[in-house]
């Protein structure tokens, strides 16, 4: 009996500990710090506990972060990179990051979700929820971010990650198909039928005398080509790993991807 | 008295100045810099270039001889004016350019005698079928067109044309770039480099026809070329029988233009061809003269077919020689626009279905 109440005890000293760590937002997935906060109650409780199974289904941390405006002196990218590691995450992360201020969004990526989400699959996530950022339907915009994250994910768990070329099946779009069809149907057409229509034209005038032109009578006694002077220009490189993704490096020297841009 | 000279900028046509700093001439416009020995040659080749000179010596045709013409006998034509030329033989109901009926004048007088005449190779026969091919796998073509076409009416005439010998002397500038691309680890590179191309030299042309009836459209005769010129002989009235020809109404001065055109195009193409090595060739100056000019005056084989559809005159023609057959058709509109709008929903339904089974895999 005595035994037992230690234990209880000891547990119940473990989960306010544990709760403790939570409340100070350290190692919490879903940082809401803006003021005031993007999402209810309710809303928070929902992301964050499917932020954490997914978390814990990949082993792998997949976090959102809002913050009111990006640390002074630093880009979107330095902000979200540095506050990434200061909050101790793992080295395998997807992370949604927000600046309010000028309504700025970047997906940091590290590790495996380095590999799971290549620039294609930043671009293709970030259609899916910028509209809702946008409307600031920010529950729903880190409800389809969490989802296609976790979709992303899993697919490169099959060594066959989502990139360029390579995307998930979107729904099949009749209301575009349809206008689109006829469109192509219609040019097409036009075309063939204007090849059939040309069949009755034969005359038009010769611009050229070639016909005429004396077999070998082409005789060439000067040619001078000279140099006159020369320009180079110059293009940065996209720098993409092999996955096909663009990567930084933070001030601690670890490798992240990632991209962004403004809702 | 001394005199400034300026320099142009290759570039932009700006003007330039030495740069003490670089120790090159500098461009204040674009920024381009040049070694001074650079321009200099620049500058040499600018100064050759000159307008172009294509004037010919022109002694078509010669005076018909005593006698000459007692054979001959001129029709005319008073719907378009046409004056035809046949031999005493000829019983020419219609005229060949228009169809309306011919009233006989006399016996020919005036103009010159032709020089060279091409005899007619193709029969009429030949000419009948190949009007028919003509008709044959036009999708548009009104049906009740070819019925309505009087295949007896193709006419052999011949045509007068002038015929033009000469030696082009070229000199064409051209602007050519080159580029080359590398890359290091940070920067993709382009290097463009500019060069001046100069060619000079020669181009012969042989027998170069141009039309000398306004009877006959220049497209359509144009249409129907080549012709071999070297198979023509020493004009003979005796090639007329059973034949007409037309008297030429613009001369040979007035014909010049349309053969320097084309001479001019040509000997630029060919010159142009010689450039390689080049991204990009760009024609700077081109100046282009004549030498050796000499005009001829010749009757080629033409058959002719003139009938009117629906108020409108179409003109259809064919080489004599060679059988090359041209002329344009009228357009089924009813046709064109159903092929048009069937064909464009059989295409979208297959687009569309594609679309889905592209999406379905």
């Amino acid at each position: 009996m005595k035994n037992n109440f230690f234990a209880l005890c000891a547990a119940i000293l473990m989960a306010v500990a544990s709760f403790s760590v939570m409340a100070d937002g350290e190692n919490k997935r879903l940082n809401d710090l803006t003021e005031p906060t993007l999402l209810s109650e309710s809303e928070n409780a929902q992301i964050s506990k499917k932020l954490d199974d997914i978390s814990e289904k990949h082993g792998m941390d997949i976090v959102i972060l809002a913050v009111d405006s990006t640390e002074e002196g630093l880009s979107v990218e330095e902000d979200a990179t540095e506050r990434y590691e200061s909050m101790g995450f793992g080295d395998d992360g997807v992370m949604l990051y927000l600046s309010m201020e000028h309504g700025d969004w970047y997906i940091l990526t590290c590790g495996f979700g380095i590999t799971a989400i290549t620039d294609a699959g930043i671009e293709y996530i970030s259609e899916k929820f910028t509209d809702d950022l946008s409307d600031k339907n920010f529950a729903k915009a880190f409800d389809t971010f969490v989802s296609q994250t976790d979709e992303f994910i899993a697919q490169a768990k099959t060594g066959k990650p989502y990139g360029a070329g390579n995307m998930p099946k979107k729904p099949y779009n009749i209301i575009l198909c349809i206008p689109v069809s006829v469109g192509i149907g219609f040019f097409a057409s036009l075309i063939i039928n204007n090849k059939w229509r040309s069949k009755l034209y034969s005359v038009s005038r010769k611009t050229k005398a070639s016909n005429y032109v004396k077999p070998g009578s082409l005789v060439i006694d000067a040619s001078r080509d000279f140099f006159l002077y020369k320009k180079i220009d110059r293009s940065e490189r996209s720098d993409k790993g092999d996955d096909g993704s663009t990567t930084h490096t933070s001030s601690s020297g670890k490798t992240y991807g990632g991209g962004g841009g403004k809702f | 008295m001394s005199t400034l000279q300026e320099y142009k900028c290759p570039c932009c046509d700006g003007a330039i100045a030495f740069d003490p700093n670089s120790q090159k001439m500098e461009c204040p416009y674009c920024g381009s810099e040049f070694e001074m020995e650079t321009l200099v040659s620049y500058d040499k080749e600018l100064q050759n270039d000159s307008e172009s000179n294509m004037k010919w010596e022109t002694n078509a045709g010669v005076d018909w001889r005593e006698g000459e013409t007692e054979g001959l006998r001129v029709y005319h034509c008073n719907s378009c004016g046409g004056e035809i030329v046949g031999d005493d033989t000829l019983a020419a109901s219609k005229c060949p350019y228009c169809g309306n009926p011919v009233v006989m004048m006399g016996q020919l007088s005036g103009g010159l005698k032709p020089d060279i005449i091409v005899p007619f190779k193709i029969d009429k026969k030949a000419a009948k079928k190949a009007l028919v091919n003509h008709y044959t796998g036009k999708k548009f073509l009104p049906k009740v067109f070819k019925n309505e076409n009087h295949l007896e009416e193709i006419k052999g005439v011949y045509v007068p044309f002038w015929l033009f010998d000469a030696d082009a002397r070229a000199n064409i500038r051209y602007k050519a770039t080159r580029t080359r691309t590398w890359s290091d680890s940070r920067y993709d590179y382009t290097e463009t480099s500019f060069y001046n191309v100069t060619r000079q030299g020669k181009l012969g042309f042989s027998a170069l026809p141009v039309d000398g009836s306004t009877k006959m459209a220049d497209d359509l005769m144009e249409s129907i070329e080549p012709f071999d010129i070297a198979e023509g002989v020493p004009f003979q009235t005796a090639y007329l029988a059973g034949f007409v020809a037309d008297k030429y109404d613009v001369d040979s001065k007035e014909s010049i233009e349309r053969a320097n055109e084309r001479i001019k195009k040509s000997t630029e193409e060919a010159f142009e061809n010689t450039v390689d090595g080049y991204t990009t060739v760009v024609p700077a100056s081109s100046s282009i003269s004549l030498a050796n000019s000499s005009a001829k005056y010749a009757l080629l084989p033409v058959w002719i077919l003139n009938t009117d559809w629906k108020g409108q005159k179409y003109t259809f023609a064919m080489n004599g020689q060679t059988g090359k057959f041209v002329g344009d058709l009228p357009l089924d509109k009813g046709a064109y626009k159903r092929s048009l709008w069937g064909l464009a929903a059989l295409l979208s339904a297959a687009c569309l279905a594609v679309s889905y089974l592209i999406w379905l895999f």
